[in-house]
């Protein structure tokens, strides 16, 4: 008894909300291939020039560059760190959930300005001086990615059902880090990998905290995107572009990975 | 026989390619109790959505009176209904709740008021009025969502498998009391349910239903006495059915020309095996107990004899106890108690 | 056993140090240095009292206030209306819509604001198109301005409402309605007697979470205005990364204040998802529970990415 239920005021107001969504999207796309636009609806030439630029720029291949390994360095600490701390956490010390989910939300309820507020207070001058670099900006990103971490550790360990699968392999005479490393793991890495993902894109999109934090000093796509944008349009947009087609990427992987993720949990 | 109330004509409803219900005539009088009775998916929920209004039928009329309210919204149909999941609006209080249809009549406060007092005593609580729903137990609910139905007096009271949700205690006292307020306020209903034994209890008449299709109608006594197909009597109780060679193997006799016969389980006796001598009329025959299971007030075995696979209940009175297991026993059987079926469709 | 779960501690020391180092010393540091008393030494509300008799700080914190109210109420109006059309979809288009939409939300911060400016912007596509229209009913409008920071918030703020409120519509069960139907209801009265009650505290918990995502905006609205308009958010980052005057201890007081509101609208927030709750689990027990019905409610902060870079 299934069927769309959906008449034309719900199909038009989907098609007006969808219209409205992506426009700004494709005009951003437009203008990064078009060479002359005014005063048309479409432009009137298009041009490669901008993204032939752009890869030509070769602050703009340092900018990505570093804000692959700032992002890939804070999410695997962010993983080192996350994963023991909620493995313990849900498994040994359960009384303590509620206390690590109120720390743990804290970074979502805090704004980045806020955050980055305090950081600068607490670490410029003083005995640890750190204002202004990468180790700060790690810190940062660090407890920005705490929420999703924690959320997405935490649901794996829950519906693999950590606490029985060890208990088993521990009347089998496993030890504990055995326990841990060959049943855990492998059933928690899946959820794992997807939250890892999902911080990835997170801080890869971050602007506020890198901004204020390293901003002078160290630039990363979101940075080098907002310095451009007053140069040249064309070429902001071709930018612009580019960064939002590698975050589709990797929203796309990261979409599948659940997919199967799901998939294998039905069966 | 008066004028039947509500007149179903030729009802017709696809869902895609497979046919639901398929011309389906029912009429049922004023004051009248009828159940729709069948497996899921035989239509019997469909035909109370299209009597409601909530669901479109492809053809056929509907007639409340002289009125043709197939034609009206399901709110000017003046149908009340009660679902199996009760469908209380969860942010109201029992009051409000059982108010709701008042209120959207336009009714006054007074009235309003001293109509919910009533309805509130009629299903035995008072003292609930300010709780909500999910402060009841489902049995209460049920009876807030009848007594909600009942409150703006519809002319039909259509009970979609209101029992179906409850644990088989409360469903047992609940059932009764719905028939004991049906018979008070004489309200014409059409109770669905797939639970054969709630249908005989609580019915004037039964209508079952296979395939889209009303198989057989009559009165409990009658569907159960006399199931006129295979469907029915395998629906209706634990028939034992016979394809007309195992009826005649069984009694020794040619049996007639029905393709098949329903034999109550209780009509067959379990005898010692020694009980060799028959009566006249009455045959018996040889037989071996495979299974028992005690079922309360009764006994029921499973036999097999002549090749022939039979149910046999007997009370559990102690006295009638045939053995174990594997053991042998005689059976006596009475023709008289052969009954044939018709084909299925025909 | 207790000598092994002294071992498993260990495990808890890298979090609770970066934890210590990089979320509650800042903030610490933040509430410390927002009553440090001149010259470093006593403690004093100076800040404060300086910051709400002065009326330009007063301005900011007006302006994110109001900017923030009236973008998530315009957010959660239709965020509201295309959750529930979203609902009216079968499940496979119904997903792939969200995704669109959430895709969308992934350009937020910086490009967003890009995207306006070639739209919008003073030489923006659409200006100049109906310049050369001649329709003069845009003429007034700037994106610069007021109506327009409002505009490029609610863009952000819509895929967020309808993701956090499209769950909710699936706790409306069509019986209800079918129910109030038969009961003499027009569609209208059972969205204004249940349908609408039985939302309220999906609406308000997602206001709150809309409302705290607005208050906390920086990346959009700095690379739309710079500092040229007044927002609270802005005015924070001004005084303490010191374009001019490098004055921190105010900048942590308003940074305090901008907490306090945010924290109290993620607080309405859940506590409002915990009384709905009590209403799903009401109706969990009514009945036969369809699982597919009860879409998953995942905390929002799973699902749910804020204006990025804010």
């Amino acid at each position: 008894m299934i069927k769309s239920r959906a008449g034309w005021s719900h199909r038009a107001l989907m098609l007006l909300l969808m219209v409205y969504l992506l426009l700004p999207l494709a005009a951003t796309l437009l203008y990064g291939f078009a060479k002359q636009w005014q005063t048309t609806v479409m432009p009137e030439s298009w041009t490669l020039e901008w993204f032939g630029e752009m890869f030509r720029d070769l602050r703009f291949l340092e900018a990505l560059w570093t804000s692959l390994y700032l992002c890939a360095i804070s999410v695997a600490l962010s993983l080192a760190v996350m994963l023991p701390a909620v493995f313990v956490i849900t498994v040994y010390l359960p009384k303590w959930e509620t206390f690590m989910k109120g720390i743990v939300v804290l970074p979502y309820a805090v704004p980045g300005v806020v955050a980055a507020v305090g950081l600068i207070r607490a670490y410029s001058g003083g005995p640890i001086d750190i204002a202004g670099t990468a180790y700060i900006l790690i810190g940062a990103y660090f407890i920005v990615v705490l929420p999703y971490m924690y959320q997405g550790i935490r649901n794996s360990l829950i519906t693999v059902s950590a606490v029985e699968l060890l208990h088993s392999a521990e009347l089998l005479g496993a030890s504990r880090k055995r326990a841990f490393v060959t049943v855990i793991l492998p059933n928690i890495w899946p959820g794992v990998i997807i939250s890892t993902l999902l911080s990835f894109s997170v801080l890869f999109g971050e602007f506020v905290l890198t901004n204020m934090l390293v901003g002078g000093h160290i630039q990363t796509i979101q940075v080098y995107l907002y310095r451009r944008v007053g140069e040249s349009g064309h070429l902001a947009s071709a930018i612009a572009i580019t960064y939002f087609l590698f975050i589709l990427a990797l929203s796309t992987v990261l979409m599948k990975l659940g997919k199967k993720m799901n998939g294998v949990a039905e069966k | 026989m008066s004028a039947s109330y509500l007149e179903l004509r030729g009802i017709r409803k696809m869902f895609g390619d497979s046919t639901v219900l398929n011309d389906v005539d029912l009429s049922i009088n004023e004051g009248e109790l009828v159940t729709l009775l069948g497996p899921s998916g035989c239509g019997k929920s469909t035909l109370l959505r299209c009597i409601a209004g909530l669901t479109e039928p492809d053809g056929g009329s509907i007639m409340l009176g002289p009125t043709n309210i197939g034609e009206l919204p399901p709110r000017r149909r003046e149908v009340g209904m009660v679902f199996q999941s009760y469908a209380l609006f969860p942010n109201l209080t029992v009051y409000e709740n059982i108010e709701y249809g008042l209120k959207m009549r336009g009714a006054d406060k007074k009235e309003r008021q001293s109509r919910c007092e009533e309805l509130l005593a009629l299903v035995d609580l008072e003292n609930k009025k300010d709780a909500y729903p999910q402060q009841l137990s489902g049995g209460q609910q049920q009876r807030v969502a009848l007594a909600r139905s009942l409150a703006v007096q519809p002319k039909v009271l259509l009970l979609d498998e209101p029992l179906s949700a409850l644990d088989a205690k409360i469903r047992k006292s609940l059932r009764t009391e719905i028939r004991d307020i049906q018979r008070r306020l004489k309200m014409t209903t059409i109770f669905v349910t797939h639970d054969q034994e709630e249908a005989l209890t609580v019915s004037d008449r039964i209508c079952i239903m296979n395939n889209g299709n009303i198989v057989q109608d009559g009165s409990p006594e009658e569907l159960y006495a006399k199931p006129r197909t295979e469907f029915v009597a395998r629906f209706m109780g634990s028939y034992n059915v016979l394809s007309r060679e195992e009826a005649g193997r069984l009694f020794g006799v040619a049996v007639g020309s029905a393709a098949s016969y329903a034999l109550r389980p209780e009509s067959v006796r379990l005898l010692p095996a020694s009980a060799g001598e028959a009566r006249r009329d009455r045959r018996v025959a040889d037989g071996t107990i495979e299974s028992i299971s005690v079922l309360g007030n009764i006994v029921r075995y499973s036999v097999v004899s002549s090749g022939v696979k039979l149910t046999v209940d007997a009370l559990n009175d102690g006295q009638s106890h045939r053995g174990e297991e594997g053991a042998a026993v005689a059976l006596e059987l009475d023709s008289s108690q052969l009954l044939a079926l018709e084909k299925e469709g025909a | 056993m207790k000598q092994r779960n002294r071992w498993m501690l260990l495990g808890l020391v890298p979090f609770v140090v970066m934890v210590l180092a990089f979320q509650l010393a800042p903030i610490a540091s933040m509430l410390a240095g927002s009553v440090r008393g001149p010259g470093g030494s006593g403690i004093t509300f100076g800040h404060y009292v300086k910051i709400f008799e002065s009326a330009y700080y007063l301005k900011a914190i007006k302006n994110s206030l109001l900017i923030s109210f009236y973008s998530s109420l315009i957010g959660i109006v239709v965020g509201l209306a295309c959750a529930y059309s979203i609902t009216r979809f079968t499940p496979k288009i119904r997903d792939r819509l969200l995704m669109l939409s959430n895709m969308t939300s992934n350009f937020a911060g910086v490009p967003l604001a890009f995207a306006y400016i070639i739209l919008l912007g003073n030489n923006g596509i659409f200006t100049l198109l109906f310049k050369e229209w001649g329709w003069d009913v845009f003429a007034g409008f700037n994106l610069y301005s007021w109506t327009g920071l409002v505009l490029v918030y609610v863009y952000f703020q819509v895929p967020l409402a309808l993701l956090l409120l499209y769950p909710s519509f699936y706790g409306i069960r069509d019986q209800w309605k079918e129910a109030a139907m038969l009961l003499g209801a027009r569609p209208w009265q059972f969205w204004r007697t249940v349908g609408l009650p039985m939302l309220t505290p999906a609406i308000f918990g997602t206001l709150g979470i809309l409302f705290a995502n607005a208050m906390g905006a920086y990346a959009t609205a700095y690379a739309l205005v710079g500092g040229n308009y007044n927002l609270l958010a802005i005015r924070i980052g001004s005084l303490v990364t010191g374009d001019v005057a490098n004055q921190p201890e105010l900048g942590s007081a308003l940074a305090v204040l901008l907490a306090v509101s945010t924290i109290a609208a993620v607080i309405l927030n859940h506590w409002m998802s915990k009384r709905s709750q009590r209403f799903t689990a009401a109706h969990a027990s009514s009945g036969r529970a369809s699982g597919q019905r009860r879409a998953s409610r995942a905390k929002p902060w799973r699902a749910v990415k804020k204006e990025a870079g804010a």
